[in-house]
């Protein structure tokens, strides 16, 4: 019965590094396109509170909440296996 | 060198080969013939069993098994074992033995009057250390020549050829940038000490030759 402890105490650990570099990596992609941004648009005033400024626009996105789909993907696929392997 | 190399991808890729040959679904048409259970004392060959029933205590150093014995198409026999995996390896998640043993008995028939089933299982027999296939699902079939696609391993095996090769192009580019420019600096300095050495053994050379009688 509680033999998915171990398993999910692990994948909860695994999963939540890949989170966590994800979410870093992502936000430095995002912080190199605002740079790119900035150039592009002429210039428009000082550099880095552009940056900053796109960067906290990016911290509410819901581009950034997909993030979770890390931990989501994997319980949907792990929930598919259980019913196509015991149900169907 | 050369060969290590060689030895060694060879052997890195026969092991990924006998992993995924192992542990991917494979589909096999048979008749099933029997299904019984028999106390199984598992010894060095245990790594190749599954788990007990879920829920069951597992500490026990033997337990009960479930078979299926099967005739395929070809005349040849094939006997599968029918054990939970549970929450463990590989992630069938596999808790319904006992459903699929009274399915499997239930599709029972005689080379009289053959009902052809699709076996769904993993893994490999081998007589020499007594492992089975542990049977995962039982469909049945119009014919011993139905054919089934496998969706699952088509899937699998892709994204994990896209992975290797990403990660082998990532390789080759960061093998490129940082360290052919190394190891061309090192072969360089290795030239020059050889040059070097080449001079020094020339002077010493000339040297021994002014001892000579001219």
């Amino acid at each position: 019965m509680f033999g998915f402890i171990p398993v999910f105490v692990v994948g909860f650990a695994v999963l939540t590094l890949v989170y966590v570099i994800v979410s870093f990596w992502s936000r430095q992609v995002r912080r190199g396109k605002l740079k790119k941004r900035w150039e592009s648009e002429g210039r428009p005033g000082d550099r880095e509170t552009y940056v900053e400024r796109g960067l906290a626009e990016y911290d509410d996105s819901f581009r950034r909440k997909l993030i979770l789909l890390v931990y989501i993907v994997p319980l949907a696929v792990i929930v598919a296996i259980i019913y196509a392997v015991n149900y169907m | 060198m050369r060969y290590v190399k060689w030895a060694f991808w060879i052997t890195f890729w026969v092991l990924v080969a006998a992993f995924f040959h192992y542990t991917l679904p494979q589909h096999d048409i048979a008749r099933i013939t029997d299904t019984y259970e028999r106390r199984i004392d598992f010894g060095e060959n245990s790594i190749f069993w599954a788990s007990p029933d879920v829920g069951s205590d597992g500490t026990l150093g033997n337990r009960d098994v479930f078979f299926i014995q099967t005739v395929q198409p070809d005349g040849d026999v094939m006997v599968y074992r029918n054990e939970d995996t549970g929450w463990g390896w590989p992630p069938y998640f596999k808790f319904d033995t006992s459903n699929l043993q009274a399915e499997a008995a239930d599709l029972r028939s005689t080379s009289a009057s053959p009902t052809w089933v699709s076996i769904t299982h993993y893994g490999w027999r081998n007589e020499f250390i007594s492992i089975f296939p542990n049977a995962v699902a039982v469909k049945q079939v119009e014919g011993p020549e139905a054919t089934i696609i496998p969706w699952v391993n088509i899937i699998i095996l892709t994204l994990f050829a896209a992975l290797a090769w990403g990660l082998w192009v990532r390789w080759k580019r960061f093998r490129a940038a940082r360290i052919d420019p190394l190891v061309e600096d090192i072969g360089d300095s290795w030239d020059a000490a050889g040059d070097r050495m080449n001079e020094r053994r020339g002077r010493f050379s000339r040297w021994l030759g002014t001892w000579k009688k001219k």
